[in-house]
């Protein structure tokens, strides 16, 4: 949904992006070269332009390389609020008095900034005063919603055709797509440029009110809470340990003039990378690429972040007590998506967690039957993140049971070769699995923008290939025992307190 | 805490950034409203085959050469409203153990290993009014796919051990089904509409799974899994003729055979009030359903209701979308669709999850949303945006080849005509504003709505009892008998 946030964890089909056999290579890398195009404007900005005629539509991928990675303690949060500012429009698209509306804003903000002010007095704020603020913000925002013309951004597509048009923040990256018919390839490449060159954030408090409300989804679920709770402990410095979604604490507090400055930072044309899938020509979009967007404004590439998580000093842990049932998260500290070693991870993922002749599978739910799943998953992150494992008790078994049981497995793997049958299984899934993907437009503009953006180079999403089958079985054994050691854990279970809470009437 | 500093200068950016913008915006921005859209290319819809075998079994095929995989996806005419009252539950297990129990010549864990191996994938499973089958393979390994598909179908064993095994994991989603507040929202509301023991609503309880024997499953596979009650939607990189022929060949021993499949069961509603909250103490917002039953896709106003529904609550820019969650802020989920089924009514709801202190205001906002829709015709500009959408998106109806061959059949099960896509189309171009005002006054009851709420009355604004007398519903799960 828009903005529901995608974190690059577990799921089989998600991980198995990165695989590729070297059957496959030969025919379709050359397929693909014939096919796609590539070039960069003198601002920066790159594209990817895939074509795939059959059918008269196309997808566009926008990829910023910002996300709540990016998002220091005090801003968390930012990078998803700002994605929801983002379909608020520009100085030409939604509002009728661009000036008008715009004092009213600046005059919200600097009320804005006197509430705070006000509410952390020392002793407390003065009501009365409090109450005039409060006053007057209504009132400007009052004069601001006069000059808006509602939801045109979103309209105008919506009303040209619009399948799938959304966003996603992740921890690295904001996503912003859409698919239309492709004789709408001019509409999107003007309102994209101007999105980006010209956003108002518009409606800014009341879009903040909205993000809570996603926050408070989270809070009520239980795997929302146990995530938040787990990533807190996982990370000592890193700020992966930030949820992506923020403190409520930050987003009650963010501010207009952050919002801006935190787009000039982040959203300049070097920092953005767009793919477009489907029945177009890349001269056209060469053409309207120089009309619309070579106009934006270049700026310095952001720098990364610099933090480095420290090496663990022993297993960390938390118990989320909860009325929900049990479910236990485990996570190693692993390296980033480009360290070779990465591979060798995606590839123990698949013996070992993924699908039914899975080892977990095998243990866990079909012989000793103490869980309902259990499964494992690499984070094909930017930075170094966490290798997954996630299971479900049977009713009447515990997370204590389920964790003893995925150490047996991973003991294994560090004293046992793998048997080169699981090895082979393993490589002749990950390649089928990538062939079933490249059938959708929108999906290939996905992997185009992160295999260009995270690897550096969209033929990687090919040549991760070669790396895959060249992984042996004592690659397997010596990344095994690298990472899956006790110090180099975090665990977090659901543990629940109360079984269910009684259903009474009380209150109503 | 930013420091004060940081935000002065933020600031002053921004005033800078508003400068500059106020003169240039206009020369620098083309106006969309001036883009001349070229025409768009034609559609070709690929044609689909249309075979029936002598045994009965109706397949529908589609070449696609893009990529080397082969697909099929099948529809059974069966379903869990079949299924006795007292073992609610056989039906899904049945779906699931057909394929994980294996067959009469091999277990379903080497059917597991036979799959993976070659990467592909063969599934089934039970809904509520029919059985699916789905297999996907690389082209080249059709000869290993394709029979596995057969012999599941055909001659399912029903292992003890993967029932047993099923039953865990039965149970366990038992266990487990009230720590989703929106989970509990969808099962308690489909008990208002449809009633709790009909089959569009009931679910299993240790009980009914309890009651489930072996037997059982084999005599629901027996009734219902015969050709003549099948139909194979086959799509992929292969030749037609050659795909029959692999097909006869794989199910040439299954006979057709006399199917008893009862009619539909049907629903049978009266319009009222009420006011139904779920106690959930560790919630700081609400899940909030409300609304009353749906239609069928059959009615001749189903294509007035699918302009309103987009107008009111089924898109980004629908009312509920726009006043409850953009200028309200309320909720970050709002939407609202009168739900027309195939094959009998569905439920019409609008929904929300909005923090505790705005519940009852956000019903209010929604219920009076649902009221004017009823009352003053929609603007112009909503009826375009509405229907302009839907046109000029229905091009995405052909966006690959398994969507139009599995829609194809789809329709033939239900007894839709096959070109209903195009009637649709051709019934929405015709939709006035007067059309959405006929509907919705036909169709919508504001005044008569079941309102559900899950959630934490304690943090609520103000008492659910503002609507109504307010009935709790205890969602406690009833425990299994002892020695289970």
């Amino acid at each position: 949904m828009r903005c529901s946030i995608v974190r690059r964890v577990g799921p089989a089909a998600l991980l198995a992006m990165l695989f590729i056999a070297a059957t496959m290579r030969g025919q379709d890398l050359a397929g693909f070269e014939k096919r796609l195009t590539e070039f960069t404007l003198d601002n920066g900005l790159k594209f990817l332009i895939l074509e795939r005629h059959e059918v008269p539509i196309v997808s566009f991928h926008t990829y910023a390389d910002v996300g709540g990675v990016d998002t220091v303690t005090g801003i968390t949060g930012m990078a998803h609020l700002f994605e929801h500012m983002a379909f608020k429009g520009t100085r030409t698209i939604g509002t009728k008095d661009y000036t008008a509306e715009a004092a009213a804003m600046a005059k919200m903000d600097e009320l804005f900034d006197a509430i705070k002010k006000e509410k952390r007095k020392i002793g407390g704020p003065d009501p009365q005063k409090l109450k005039e603020l409060q006053d007057q913000f209504d009132q400007e925002g009052q004069k601001a919603q006069e000059c808006i013309v509602h939801d045109e951004y979103e309209e105008i597509l919506t009303q040209q055709g619009a399948e799938g048009f959304n966003a996603y923040t992740s921890e690295d990256a904001t996503q912003y797509i859409v698919s239309l018919p492709s004789n709408k390839l001019e509409l999107w490449m003007m309102l994209e440029a101007d999105r980006f060159a010209y956003p108002v954030l518009r409606e800014f408090y009341k879009e903040r009110d909205v993000v809570m409300e996603e926050r408070r989804m989270m809070e009520n679920s239980p795997m929302g809470r146990l995530y938040e709770e787990f990533q807190a402990i996982a990370f000592l410095a890193h700020p992966y340990g930030e949820g992506v979604i923020g403190h409520m604490s930050d987003l009650q507090t963010l501010t207009r003039g952050e919002a801006v400055a935190f787009f000039r930072k982040y959203y300049c044309p070097s920092n953005l990378t767009i793919a477009i899938v489907g029945d177009v020509d890349p001269a056209q979009v060469r053409r309207l690429a120089d009309k619309y967007f070579a106009g934006l404004p270049s700026g310095p590439k952001p720098e990364p972040v610099e933090t480095e998580e420290p090496p663990q000093r022993g297993e960390r842990r938390v118990t989320v007590e909860d009325v929900a049932q049990p479910v236990v998260l485990i996570g190693y500290h692993q390296p980033n998506v480009n360290h070779p070693d990465s591979t060798v991870l995606q590839v123990i993922s698949e013996i070992i967690g993924v699908g039914r002749t899975a080892r977990l599978y095998k243990s866990l739910v079909k012989d000793k039957r103490i869980a309902v799943s259990a499964n494992s998953g690499p984070m094909l992150n930017k930075y170094p993140a966490l290798f997954m494992f996630m299971a479900v008790p049977a009713t009447g078994h515990t997370t204590r049971e389920c964790e003893d049981a995925i150490y047996a497995e991973i003991e294994k793997l560090k004293t046992e070769p793998v048997l080169p049958a699981e090895l082979a299984k393993a490589k002749t899934r990950s390649r089928a699995d990538v062939i079933r993907q490249l059938d959708s437009n929108s999906g290939l503009a996905a992997q185009l923008t992160f295999y260009e953006v995270v690897t550096g180079d969209w033929h990687n999403l090919f040549k991760q290939l070669d790396q895959i089958e060249q992984v042996t079985a004592a690659d397997v054994q010596r990344v095994a025992a690298m990472y899956f050691t006790t110090k180099n854990r975090t665990v977090g279970a659901i543990e629940t307190t109360s079984g269910e809470k009684p259903t009474t009437g009380a209150g109503i | 805490m930013r420091t004060v500093l940081t935000m002065r200068m933020t600031s002053v950016l921004m005033c800078v950034a508003f400068l500059v913008g106020s003169g240039m915006a206009m020369e620098r921005v083309p106006d969309y409203r001036e883009l001349k859209y070229p025409r768009l290319r034609d559609i070709q819809v690929p044609e689909v085959e249309r075979v029936t075998l002598a045994n009965g079994m109706q397949l529908f095929l589609l070449e696609d050469h893009e990529l080397p995989l082969i697909y099929v996806s099948a529809m059974i005419r069966t379903g869990s409203i079949y299924e006795p009252a007292d073992k609610v539950g056989l039906a899904s297990l049945t779906g699931t153990v057909l394929r994980t129990g294996g067959t009469t010549s091999r277990t379903g864990d080497e059917i597991d290993e036979q799959l993976e191996q070659i990467a592909a994938s063969v599934e089934t499973g039970i809904g509520r009014s029919s059985g699916s089958a789905y297999m996907s393979v690389l082209k080249e390994d059709i000869d290993t796919g394709l029979p596995i598909l057969a012999d599941v179908l055909m001659n399912p064993a029903f292992r003890q051990d993967k029932i047993d095994l099923a039953k865990v994991a039965a149970r366990t989603s038992i266990a487990r089904r009230n720590d989703n507040p929106n989970a509990i929202a969808s099962r308690e509301y489909a008990k208002l509409i449809y009633g709790t023991g009909s089959v569009y609503a009931r679910h299993t309880e240790y009980a009914t799974l309890d009651s489930i024997a072996r037997d059982d499953l084999v005599a629901f596979h027996r009734r219902f899994y015969h050709p003549n009650n099948v139909m194979l939607a086959v799509w992929g990189d292969f030749e037609t003729k050659k795909m029959v022929a692999r097909i006869e060949d794989a199910f040439r021993n299954w006979r057709k055979a006399q199917v008893d499949v009862p009619p539909v069961p049907e629903v049978k509603y009266e319009f009222r009030s009420t006011v139904n909250v779920v106690v959930k103490e560790d919630m700081s917002q609400s899940c909030i359903r409300l609304g009353h039953l749906g239609g069928m896709m059959n009615d001749p106003d189903y294509f007035g209701l699918m302009v309103m529904n987009e107008i009111l609550g089924g898109s980004f820019t629908s009312r509920l979308f726009k006043n409850v969650r953009s200028r309200q802020g309320l909720a970050y989920s709002v939407s609202g669709v009168y739900g027309a089924d195939f094959d009998h009514p569905g439920v019409f709801y609008a929904s929300c999850q909005t923090k505790s202190q705005s519940t009852v205001h956000a019903t209010e906002a929604i219920i009076e949303e649902i009221r004017r829709m009823t009352q003053e015709p929609v603007t112009d500009e909503e009826l375009a945006l509405a229907k302009d959408g839907f046109l000029n998106s229905f091009v995405f109806n052909f966006e690959s080849r398994g969507e139009v061959v599995t829609r194809l059949m789809t329709y033939a099960y239900y007894g839709y005509p096959a070109d209903f896509l195009q009637k649709t189309k051709e019934n929405v171009e015709k939709v006035t504003k007067a059309d959405v005002l006929r509907v919705a006054k036909a169709h919508l009851r504001p005044d008569t709505v079941q309102i559900l709420v899950v959630g934490n009355p304690e943090g609520f604004d103000r008492p659910l009892s503002t609507f109504g007398d307010v009935k709790t519903i205890d969602v406690a799960i009833p425990q299994p008998a002892q020695g289970q």
